[in-house]
């Protein structure tokens, strides 16, 4: 009997937990099968063109800028040696923490026709005060600057690790063939990783597509904003849900597409064959053109809203802790280690159960847990929200409220989305654990929650605390969400800087955003250690 | 003599198609050291694993103590039936101490330390105790390996490749005093290797598998 309940309990909990990601989705799309209000036809006839024409011209513009710089970054610190590419081969990943909202309030902080940047040029050459030297920013190319320079490393990284394994030998019987190095990059050494820069495309454009707080500061009339506009401003939380599940049509695509290219990126010179690439120096104007091209990225996307927030921070006198701040510290940081080390705890439990099942069902199942960081924050709080209230009207019925507007939605919807960040820590955590080691705990009658406490746990113990650290950076970032999801009145770092960039009072939205920044920058320390430890064609824990 | 471990007719295939082990019966007494010998490949680590309960055979009945651990409507797995097992990569838990590893599978609350003590003693293992698997050599790690396999008290000891990674200057030191301490505690053990004379030395029966199935079987005595 106790052999049976152990069995049934980690064969069951992958599929448990997959129901219970997968319900707000379902909610969602069954949206679709419901009626279509008043409200839809408005939306249809006069403001669903702009939703889709803002959202692709959105994806497009950021794909081409992401393109140039990602890939042409990652090409010039694998094949060049120059001055400072040793702080820049690093430094190219840090945008990453700054979010794209933070970004953007930045950028309008500096670029209006008020901003810091004007109001500094202005003084400088003693212009006229309505003289504006930078051109209005609060428009799609202005988001599209602010997206590309934000994601860009989700392409540096992708491509940089390809070319990585690109054998030098490879490259050079390219040249005997009588290619020059611009023809060797643009016929050889890019084709070859296209899928790899297509999967980190793709990363790019759901993140674009799921953003929420930039394109509402610029204005901007995207899918999220008018999901937001419709259950916010017209209360139609059906007709909100239909454009969501329109929404996540595309992000399925991109997904698919997503997929499609990482299961074709084979781009690993066999270790016979594999000679690792060799680097040119680049001295002169040469290197000091590297450098800039290099340089740029990183000083747009992280350098100047640092010095931006800073300053804010400073116009204040630094007076910024105040005890709003402390207390919406205090809510992120317990919202975001609750949901890391429960996020933590799943991917564990998943990873066991597969690993104790050793059954294909369970492996797939584990897999489509991965794909929650794809669904947007927004479009799963709708989701959450729906499925609280059914629960609280159905199941709770005593008392009034239980679930809905409760932390617990919240929550939910973090661990949905970060799934499968702690995932790919607790998965690649457990490739180092041979599975002899197992068959020996099972054979001294050690099994289910008795081989996780005493073995793998133990071992795991570096894999849990950098899933958990990876969770809590995404979490405290998370905005669309956190947004609709929090009870009333509970404010977060990420809630509060939109809030203030909202109402415009950007000196004050500065003390969160540079705590987010901050907490940002874990998820990039983490990162380049792996890929300090890390060589060509071989993996980090070999 | 009662026998320990009894296999009738055991077939086992990974795809339904071709039969890795076809038609395997044999048995090992108490107190007796049987080796299965064989090339890479002919399915001898598989009936090792199958035995231990790590696998299911396709088809066949298993008796471990005369009491069937597997067959078509029973399964009993690896933790209940009273194995002991040592692989070739050894695979002591990195995270304990030799003294934690070998306290691992002792169950008996009260004595713990005292068994664990006594295969200290007898592997002459005692000044490893505290340290850690990687910092001891590949022979010191077999021992701790044994002693851990040993301390739980098996019906069965299970040993596959134990000393392919070890040079053969230990090997053949290792040999002597195994034997010796397998047959001064009058244990059953079940070896599989790809070496003649290690399995000649340490055995009293040898058989070998070829293609799946018993070619040979040999008493050593």
């Amino acid at each position: 009997m106790l052999k049976f309940q152990a069995i049934n309990f980690w064969g069951s909990i992958t599929y448990l937990i997959l129901a219970l990601f997968v319900l707000p989705v379902i909610i969602i799309i069954s949206s679709l099968f419901g009626e279509w209000s008043e409200n839809w036809s408005h939306i249809y006839n006069f403001v669903l063109f702009d939703y889709v024409s803002n959202s692709i011209l959105l994806v497009m513009g950021v794909t081409v800028v992401v393109f140039i710089i990602g890939v042409g970054t990652a090409w010039i610190i694998t094949n060049y040696k120059f001055f400072g590419k040793n702080v820049l081969e690093w430094a190219l990943i840090l945008p990453l923490s700054v979010p794209p909202y933070i970004l953007a309030y930045t950028f309008t902080g500096l670029f209006d026709t008020y901003g810091t940047a004007n109001n500094l040029l202005r003084d400088l050459f003693n212009l006229q005060s309505d003289y504006a030297f930078f051109p209005n920013i609060r428009n799609i190319y202005g988001a599209i600057i602010v997206f590309s320079f934000t994601l860009y490393p989700y392409v540096y990284l992708v491509s940089r690790s390809a070319f990585l394994n690109q054998s030098q030998a490879m490259i050079e019987a390219a040249r005997l063939l009588g290619l020059n190095k611009i023809q060797v990059f643009f016929k050889l050494a890019v084709p070859i990783i296209r899928p790899a820069i297509i999967g980190g495309i793709m990363l790019v454009s759901m993140e674009t597509l799921s953003d929420f707080g930039a394109v509402d500061h610029f204005a901007i009339q995207t899918f999220t904003t008018g999901i937001f506009r419709t259950w916010y401003g017209m209360y139609d939380i059906n007709t909100a849900m239909q454009l969501a599940s329109m929404l996540l049509l595309f992000v399925g695509l991109f997904l698919i597409l997503e997929r499609y290219s990482r299961n074709n990126a084979i781009y690993t010179s066999k270790s016979s064959t594999f000679r690792p690439i060799k680097l040119t120096k680049l001295q002169g104007h040469q290197g000091g053109l590297a450098f800039l091209i290099c340089f740029l990225p990183v000083f747009i996307g992280f350098i100047l809203p640092i010095l931006e927030l800073s300053f804010w921070a400073f116009e204040r006198n630094l007076n910024f802790f105040d005890y709003k701040f402390l207390i919406t510290t205090q809510n992120t940081i317990i919202l975001a280690i609750t949901a890391g080390i429960l996020c933590s705890i799943f991917a564990l439990l998943v990873n066991y159960s597969i690993r104790f099942n050793k059954d294909n069902f369970s492996r797939h199942a584990g897999s489509l847990l991965s794909l929650g960081y794809a669904v947007p924050g927004l479009i799963l709080a709708v989701g959450i929200v729906q499925l609280f209230t059914w629960l609280d009207a159905t199941v709770f019925v005593t008392s009034e409220i239980v679930l809905t507007g409760s932390l617990i939605g919240l929550i939910f919807a973090y661990i949905i989305k970060s799934y499968a960040l702690a995932n790919s820590s607790i998965e690649s955590g457990y490739e180092r654990i041979s599975s002899s080691i197992d068959d020996s705990a099972r054979v001294l009658k050690s099994t289910g929650f008795d081989m996780l406490k005493r073995i793998h746990f133990p071992l795991l113990k570096t894999s849990f605390l950098t899933s958990t650290l990876l969770v809590i950076s995404e979490v405290t970032k998370e905005l669309p969400a956190t947004l609709i999801l929090r009870p009333f009145n509970f404010d977060t770092l990420a809630v509060s800087t939109y809030i203030y960039a909202a109402e415009e009072r950007m000196m004050q939205a500065s003390a969160p955003a540079i705590a987010i920044v901050m907490v940002g920058l874990i998820p990039i320390i983490i990162l380049t250690k792996m890929i300090r430890t890390s060589r060509p064609g071989k993996r980090d824990y070999e | 003599m009662n026998n320990i471990l009894e296999i009738f007719e055991l077939n086992h295939s990974f795809d339904k198609e071709v039969y890795v082990l076809d038609n395997i019966n044999l048995s090992v007494k108490s107190g007796e050291i049987l080796s299965i010998l064989g090339p890479s490949g002919c399915g001898k680590t598989t009936l090792l694993r199958i035995i231990a309960g790590l696998e299911k055979q396709t088809n066949g009945i298993i008796k471990i103590n005369n009491k069937i651990v597997s067959d078509q409507s029973c399964f009993i797995p690896p933790e209940k039936r009273n194995l002991g097992l040592i692989v070739q990569e050894r695979s002591l838990f990195p995270h304990l101490t030799n003294y934690e590893n070998i306290l691992f599978g002792i169950k008996d609350l009260d004595d713990k330390n005292e068994i664990a003590r006594d295969y200290l003693e007898l592997f002459k293992i005692d000044h490893l105790k505290d340290k850690y698997p990687h910092e001891i050599s590949g022979g010191e790690q077999q021992r701790i390996a044994l002693a851990r396999s040993l301390a739980p008290s098996p019906a069965l000891l299970l040993m596959d490749e134990p000393f392919n990674a070890l040079d053969e200057k230990l090997k053949i030191e290792m040999y002597a005093e195994i034997k010796k301490i397998f047959k001064e505690k009058k244990l059953t053990v079940l070896i599989v290797s790809h070496d003649r004379d290690e399995a000649a030395f340490l055995s009293d029966k040898l058989i070998t598998i070829e293609d799946g199935s018993i070619k040979e079987m040999l008493d050593t005595n």
